[in-house]
């Protein structure tokens, strides 16, 4: 069973321990205790107790429960929560774009030529790539959007 | 692939394919197993109910990653194990002992009577012992329990537990010898 652990260094520790793998042994066994020593004995108490069954204080129904669980658990996750999350973000983007849309409505007269001092004049080669540059990376984002909403997330 | 290991592959592709029943069986097979680990580690039936709960939840959400290359009584026993050694932790309850008593000197000849039969219907000794085993430190009761009760070798235990085998060895043959001493002080010896 375990005989291709090592020995102990210390030859009585050795002993000892042989003594107790054998008590184990002749107790599984049901062998006689008769012929034992005082130490063989001991050890047998031992074992014995030891090998007595320990009452398993679960429900009976523990299992059935558990199984229902993780049956209502999944279709939860898969239904349920990403529905929710997604609703949810969008809801807040929607929102913060409502909010955008009357900011700018707003305020945008007293910001907008504050920015376009900022900006390229129009015409230039610059501003062209700049355009250009804007168009792909909001092309790409919106891509990935429309990818993860068809296939669902990475595992 | 051995029959038992065969076996615990069918009843892992059963649960992760939700057939009916599948995982109500994997639970109501290793329950016991789950039950004795946690018990004897944490020694409250109320957390142990809760941790083996949680076991079986954490072993639903990550049965994909069992490979098969030990027996599923030893994955299960794993994560059972670790649930349990966390709670420990958490509780700042130790492990095994501070001290170490490797060497402590063995009492070899022992030229005492001592009556297996007698003294097991002894119920002052059979209590002692008792004592005696619940004394010990939650690992030491643990791989005991492993070893005596649920029939683990050596190197299943150092596979639930994470230690090496000699370790287990080790724990095995101090926590018997302490057993035998608890029973000598109660029984009386003539060395």
């Amino acid at each position: 069973m375990n005989h291709d652990l090592p020995s102990f260094d210390d030859p009585a520790r050795e002993r000892e321990w042989q003594a107790q793998e054998r008590a184990l042994e002749d107790e599984r066994a049901g062998l006689d205790p008769a012929a034992d020593d005082a130490r063989a004995g001991r050890y047998r108490m031992v074992a014995r107790m030891l090998r007595e069954p320990l009452p398993v204080l679960l429900p009976e129904d523990f299992a059935a429960r558990l199984a229902a669980q993780v049956a209502v658990a999944p279709a939860r996750q898969r239904a349920g929560a990403p529905r929710l999350e997604s609703t949810l973000a969008s809801v807040l983007a929607a929102v913060l774009l409502l909010a955008g849309g009357a900011a700018l409505a707003y305020y945008g007269n007293t910001w907008l030529p504050a920015f376009r001092v900022l900006l390229p004049a129009s015409g230039t080669p610059a501003t062209g790539w700049t355009l250009a540059l804007g168009g792909c990376l909001g092309a790409s984002w919106l891509l990935g959007l429309w990818q993860r909403h068809a296939h669902g997330p990475a595992v | 692939m051995d029959d038992a290991h065969a076996s615990d592959r069918a009843l892992v592709d059963a649960a992760l394919a939700n057939r009916p029943g599948a995982f109500e069986r994997l639970v109501r097979e290793h329950q016991g197993l789950c039950w004795h680990i946690i018990q004897r580690m944490v020694r409250n039936p109320e957390d142990t109910r809760e941790l083996c709960q949680d076991t079986f939840l954490r072993v639903h959400q990550c049965l994909h990653q069992y490979r098969g290359e030990s027996a599923l009584k030893s994955w299960i026993g794993r994560v059972a194990y670790t649930i349990a050694l966390r709670h420990l932790q958490h509780k700042r309850i130790p492990l095994v002992e501070a001290h170490d008593d490797e060497g402590t000197p063995l009492t070899e000849s022992v030229a005492d009577d001592f009556d297996l039969e007698a003294a097991c219907a002894d119920a002052e000794i059979a209590g002692h012992l008792h004592d005696a085993i619940e004394a010990l430190p939650p690992l030491q009761r643990t791989v005991l329990m492993l070893y005596y009760l649920e029939e683990n070798t050596i190197p299943e235990i150092a596979h639930i537990t994470g230690l090496a085998s000699g370790t287990i060895k080790s724990h095995l043959f101090r926590s018997r010898l302490r057993l035998r001493e608890a029973l000598e002080a109660r029984t009386g010896v003539a060395a």
